[in-house]
Formats: C-alpha cells, sequence, structure tokens
C-alpha cells in the first residue's frame, strides 16, 4: 500500500506527461492512416497477410507496449514509482490498441451516422463503452478468479458468452436502425420521384411537393425536410410531426446545424440532445453492445497482476487503458460525425436528391452495423480470441 | 429542379466518393486481422525418424510466456503453491489440445515443396510442465504424420494465421532430428529477432523497431530438411 501513496502524488519524471502528448499526438495519426485505404492488405481465410507500413507499425508497437506492461507490473513490485510507467504505457497502449480490432469504433462510427446523432453524443458512447470494456474486464476476473476461484477455461466461456451476447445486441441494434432508416430513405426516394414527376406537371417545386407530400404520406415528412433529420426524430416520437421545411421556414434547422461539431456556431446543444431519456435509452444499447466484449489483453493482464499481488495496479492499468481507448474511438467518431455533416451541408437545401443522399447514408449505416455484427456471430470477423491454447 | 440538377452535378461526385471512402474507411478499421499478438510462444522442436528415414512425427516443446502462463494456470490447485505437477497440470494440457484441434496444432508440413493439408494426426502425447523459477509453462506435444514421409526435402512451418499466438524459435539449437540419417540437415528461417525483451521504459518502448512486426504465414518459423 506504502506504492499507493506515491500514487497520489506528481510524478517525478516527465515519462507520464510525455505519454500523454505522445497518445494526443498518436491518435491524430492513427485517424489520419484508418482513412487512408491502403493502410493494410488483408485477404481473408487465413491466407498470407502483409502488413506494412502504418498498420505494420501500430501493431509492432501495440506487442511491444503489451509485452513491456507485465514487465512494469513486475517492476512495480520493487519500485513504486514504476506505476507511473505502468499508467503511461497503459494509456499509450490503449490509444494504439483502439486502433485493432473489437473495440467497436466501427460499430460506434455506424450507429452515429445512422442515428443523426451530435458529436458530444459521439463522445459520450466513446467514453461510456471504453468505461464499460475495463469494467467488464476487471468484473470477469473479480468475479470468476477471485471470488470463484475460477480457472482460464472458465473465463474463457464467461467471454464466449459475452462476447456472443454482445454481438447479437449488435445485430439488434443495425436491424432496428435499417427498419427505421430504411423505411426514411424509402420515403426519401419516393419524395425525389413526387418532386419529378411535380416538375414534370410545371408546378412550384417546394410548395407543391409539400402538398403533395403530406397528401401522400400522411404525417410522414423526412424526405422533404432532410435538414430536420434530427430533430424529426425526436418530434416524431413527442409532438405532431412537422416539418419546417414545409413551413418555408428553414431558419431553425440551420440554426441546430452546428452545434454536431464542436468548432460549429458557439450554439450549445439542446438539453436532451445530451442526456434525455430517449438518447439515453437509445445510447445505452450502444454502449453496452459495444463495451460488452472485453478486451483479451486486459483480462490475462490483470489475470497476471492478481497472480503477482499487484491486483489494484492491474485494475488502474484497466481503466487508464480504457481512457486511451476512448480517446482513438472518440476522434474516430469524430471523424465520422464530421463526415456526414460535411455531405449534409451539401445537401440540406436539396429537395429530394439531398433526403436520398442523407437517408441512403444512415440506412447504409445501419447495414453496416448489421453486417458487423453478423460477421462477429458467425466468427468471421474474428475481434480477438482469448485462448488459442 | 434546375437548381437541383445544378447542384447536385456539381457536388455529386466530391458526396459520392466521400460516402465511398467513408465506407471503405469503416471495412477497412475493422479488418479482422490486425489483431496484435497476446501470447508468445518460444519453440524447441524434435523431428522423429524411422530407421528406414522416413520423417514420422514432429515433438513440440513451446514455452509459453510469463504473463499468459499466470492466466493458464489460474485457478489450478497445486499441493506446493507456485509449483505444479505435471498430474496438477494434466486437465490445462488437455484442455489446450482440445483447442489446439480448431488450429490444426498451428502446424503445417511442406514435402517435396507442397503444402499438406491435414498431414497430421492428432497428438499422441501431451503434457504440461512448469517452471516455477521462471514461472513458465512448457507444452510438450508429439504430432505423428498421417503417413510418414522419406522425402529430399521438406519443411515444417509452425504459425498462427490470426497471430494471436506469437511463435518463435528458441536460440541456439531450437531443432534437433532424432533418428534421422547422417546426411540430413537442418536449417531454420526465424521471422524476426526473438531477443526482443519487454523493458518498463516508455523511451525504450518508442525506440524499439525490431517487434514483432509481421503476421502469420508470411512470417512462419520455417525447419527446413534436407536429405540429399
Amino acid at each position: 500500500m506504502k506504492t499507493f501513496s506515491r500514487f497520489l502524488k506528481l510524478p517525478d519524471n516527465t515519462l507520464f506527461v510525455v505519454a500523454m502528448l505522445i497518445g494526443s499526438v498518436l491518435v491524430a495519426a492513427i485517424v489520419v492512416a484508418s482513412a487512408s485505404p491502403a493502410s493494410a492488405q488483408t485477404m481473408p481465410f487465413g491466407a498470407a497477410r502483409d502488413v506494412s507500413g502504418f498498420a505494420g507499425w501500430v501493431l509492432s508497437k501495440q506487442a511491444i507496449f503489451y509485452r513491456a506492461l507485465s514487465g512494469t507490473i513486475l517492476a512495480a513490485k520493487n519500485d513504486g514509482s514504476a506505476l507511473w510507467t505502468l499508467m503511461g504505457i497503459s494509456f499509450v497502449y490503449g490509444v494504439f490498441h483502439a486502433a485493432g480490432p473489437g473495440h467497436g469504433k466501427a460499430v460506434i462510427s455506424s450507429y452515429l451516422l445512422a442515428n443523426n446523432e451530435t458529436w458530444r453524443r459521439g463522445v459520450t458512447l466513446s467514453f461510456a463503452s471504453a468505461l464499460v470494456q475495463s469494467l467488464t474486464a476487471v468484473l470477469i476476473v473479480g468475479v470468476a478468479a477471485i471470488l470463484l476461484g475460477g480457472t482460464a477455461k472458465m473465463m474463457g466461456q464467461a467471454v464466449r458468452v459475452i462476447e456472443i451476447t454482445s454481438y447479437g445486441l449488435i445485430v439488434a441494434i443495425g436491424a432496428r436502425l435499417l427498419w427505421v432508416k430504411g423505411l426514411g430513405f424509402l420515403r426519401a426516394v419516393a419524395a425525389l420521384r413526387d418532386v419529378a414527376n411535380d416538375a414534370r406537371d410545371h408546378h412550384a417545386i417546394g410548395a407543391q411537393n409539400c402538398a403533395h407530400h403530406h397528401h401522400a404520406h400522411g404525417a410522414h415528412g423526412e424526405g422533404t425536410c432532410d435538414n430536420q433529420s434530427g430533430l424529426f426524430q425526436r418530434h416524431h416520437h413527442r409532438s405532431p410531426v412537422h416539418c419546417d421545411a414545409c413551413d418555408h421556414d428553414h431558419s431553425h434547422g440551420h440554426d441546430h446545424e452546428p452545434d454536431v461539431l464542436p468548432w460549429g456556431h458557439a450554439h450549445g446543444p439542446e438539453p436532451q440532445e445530451l442526456a434525455g431519456p430517449d438518447g439515453w435509452k437509445r445510447g445505452l444499447s450502444a454502449i453496452v453492445a459495444v463495451g460488452l466484449r472485453p478486451c483479451s489483453g486486459a483480462i490475462i493482464l490483470l489475470v497476471f497482476a492478481l497472480s503477482q499481488g499487484m491486483l489494484w495496479a492491474g485494475v488502474a492499468s484497466a481503466f487508464v487503458m480504457g481512457l486511451g481507448t476512448a480517446i482513438t474511438v472518440a476522434a474516430i467518431a469524430t471523424l465520422a460525425v464530421s463526415a456526414k455533416v460535411f455531405v449534409r451541408r451539401f445537401t440540406t437545401n436539396e429537395i429530394g436528391y439531398g433526403g436520398v443522399v442523407v437517408r441512403g447514408m444512415e440506412a447504409g449505416a445501419a447495414v453496416l452495423i448489421m453486417a458487423f455484427g453478423l460477421m462477429l456471430l458467425a466468427g468471421y470477423m474474428a475481434s480477438e480470441r482469448l485462448v488459442g491454447f | 429542379m434546375t437548381l437541383a440538377t445544378f447542384r447536385l452535378t456539381r457536388i455529386g461526385p466530391a458526396v459520392r466518393r466521400l460516402h465511398l471512402g467513408a465506407a471503405c474507411w469503416l471495412f477497412l478499421t475493422a479488418t479482422p486481422a490486425l489483431a496484435h499478438p497476446h501470447v508468445w510462444v518460444t519453440m524447441k522442436e524434435e523431428l522423429l525418424y524411422a530407421p528406414d528415414g522416413a520423417l514420422t512425427g514432429v515433438r513440440h516443446a513451446w514455452t509459453f510466456d510469463e504473463t499468459f502462463s499466470a492466466f493458464a494456470t489460474q485457478g489450478l490447485s497445486a499441493k506446493t503453491k507456485g509449483r505444479f505437477t505435471r498430474e496438477e497440470l494434466q486437465s490445462l494440457a488437455q484442455t489446450n489440445i482440445e483447442s489446439l484441434k480448431e488450429y490444426r496444432y498451428f502446424t503445417y508440413a511442406v514435402i517435396d515443396g507442397r503444402k499438406q493439408k491435414g498431414a497430421f494426426n492428432e497428438p499422441i502425447d501431451y503434457w504440461l510442465e512448469f517452471d516455477p523459477k521462471k514461472t513458465e509453462l512448457t507444452l510438450h506435444l508429439t504430432l505423428p504424420l498421417k503417413s510418414p514421409v522419406n522425402a529430399r526435402q521438406l519443411v515444417i512451418e509452425v504459425y498462427d494465421p490470426e497471430f494471436f499466438v506469437d511463435f518463435g524459435l528458441a536460440d541456439g539449437n531450437p531443432v534437433k532430428l532424432v533418428g534421422a540419417r547422417p546426411q540430413c540437415s537442418v536449417s531454420t528461417e526465424k521471422p524476426y529477432d526473438s531477443s526482443f525483451q519487454p523493458t518498463p521504459n516508455l523511451r525504450g518502448l518508442f525506440a524499439t523497431n525490431e517487434a514483432n512486426v509481421g503476421m502469420g504465414m508470411s512470417f512462419a518459423n520455417k525447419i527446413s530438411v534436407q536429405c540429399p
């Protein structure tokens, strides 16, 4: 416990600070590299793989940091200051490791795209799911290994059950979103056809489209009010649907556009956007689905720390790892949201076409989520495995 | 309509590119193969020959790293704490062997230049050994070939295609030919420098570059035997 009094003091060396700085730089680098399609060449079904360049570098660093973690846990047994190094390595490992599979950044990004979520919610989702992930690892080791005195096999089975639950949830989220967004997409396509027909009939576009739309589809105005999709969704559950675009009142929609990005107007997010009961209910399923699957490395390291009588160092390391993971996932999620905002900037005022593009993007993202879930379930996209032995 | 058409022709390709790019990127970042190893194995190998000069099987001795050894022995009871006997480890060995089947024991044979699928039968004997000083587990297993091979040239490869397990040949003379004709010679190919040592020093970690930058087969451990 002497080590923990040191733990509360500032580190003597600057290593920790340096690690944080490097970590932040790396996040930027990882985002750039993940966006470049040439970063990795992979062939399925166990064929030869050639991983070089940035992806190879990230991998090699992951391996080095992972191995260093156990070495540092050992070092910390005799030298309390090594705990700081351990935290630094854990953080950087988390940052790097999130660039690998199994950390839900693809699912979270797709989820944000499909749901038209804000940047803030994306970051919140990333951090919450990373926290859940660290917690699951600690709980598995805490319950299976410490309380029940279970074996590696038992933990492997627990992970397997959790894994299947998590992947099943991802499929369910994808399916639900696809149902909602797929309908939206079809409506947008229908609206587009209406616009085309209206134009052929030499009617005024805006008014005719709205009238026609309300007439044809009852209260659903999604296709023609694509700049309102975020608001529309909330209104959808609460009040009779109304459609700003058709009321010729665009200002409302534009005011809300920027707060999906941090560098937008200085216009705060709506309260319900951050903590609305609907929002949380919606987000919670994603947090659980993505975060439930623990990281194999964290479990192995926690058990190692336990065997060395350094369990608390291991637990702290697992949470700091989660912090690093969250930063990478949040950065990538931000990129996804920015991409959508960028697309929408060009499409918001379009009647018909814009709706098709945005709705298509949302429906596509929902398909991606489902595909990820199914591939994970089928074992093709093995995220990580706990035992090969 | 004209306005919409104009806007769309102007920005259409850009949006499509972006959309496509975003989709590609999402898929790429979800690429399954990009896991890093969680288990390190140091291998010592024996190739077993029959009196007539045919290769009959391979005897592996795979030593796991300390971290994974601690994980694998978690919850196992031992009469003397920290010392596991072969008997106490037998159920774990059994689990290991059962799990390994799915991965074809990570062992592949290339005979006269042709890669053999399912060349090996299930292991005939296996056991685990625990080194209390190094706190490392070693898995011993003997894989018999389905049919003994009398080839002038053959290669045994050991690797995990998913790279969850990082195999590396031990230093020194990691491969022995047991009962082979005297004119047979063996050579090995290591995927990387396995002398990599974990260091609790962050600066050192960033400076290290030679660690396992390699995936599965392209970095397989190759044991080549020539029997002219």
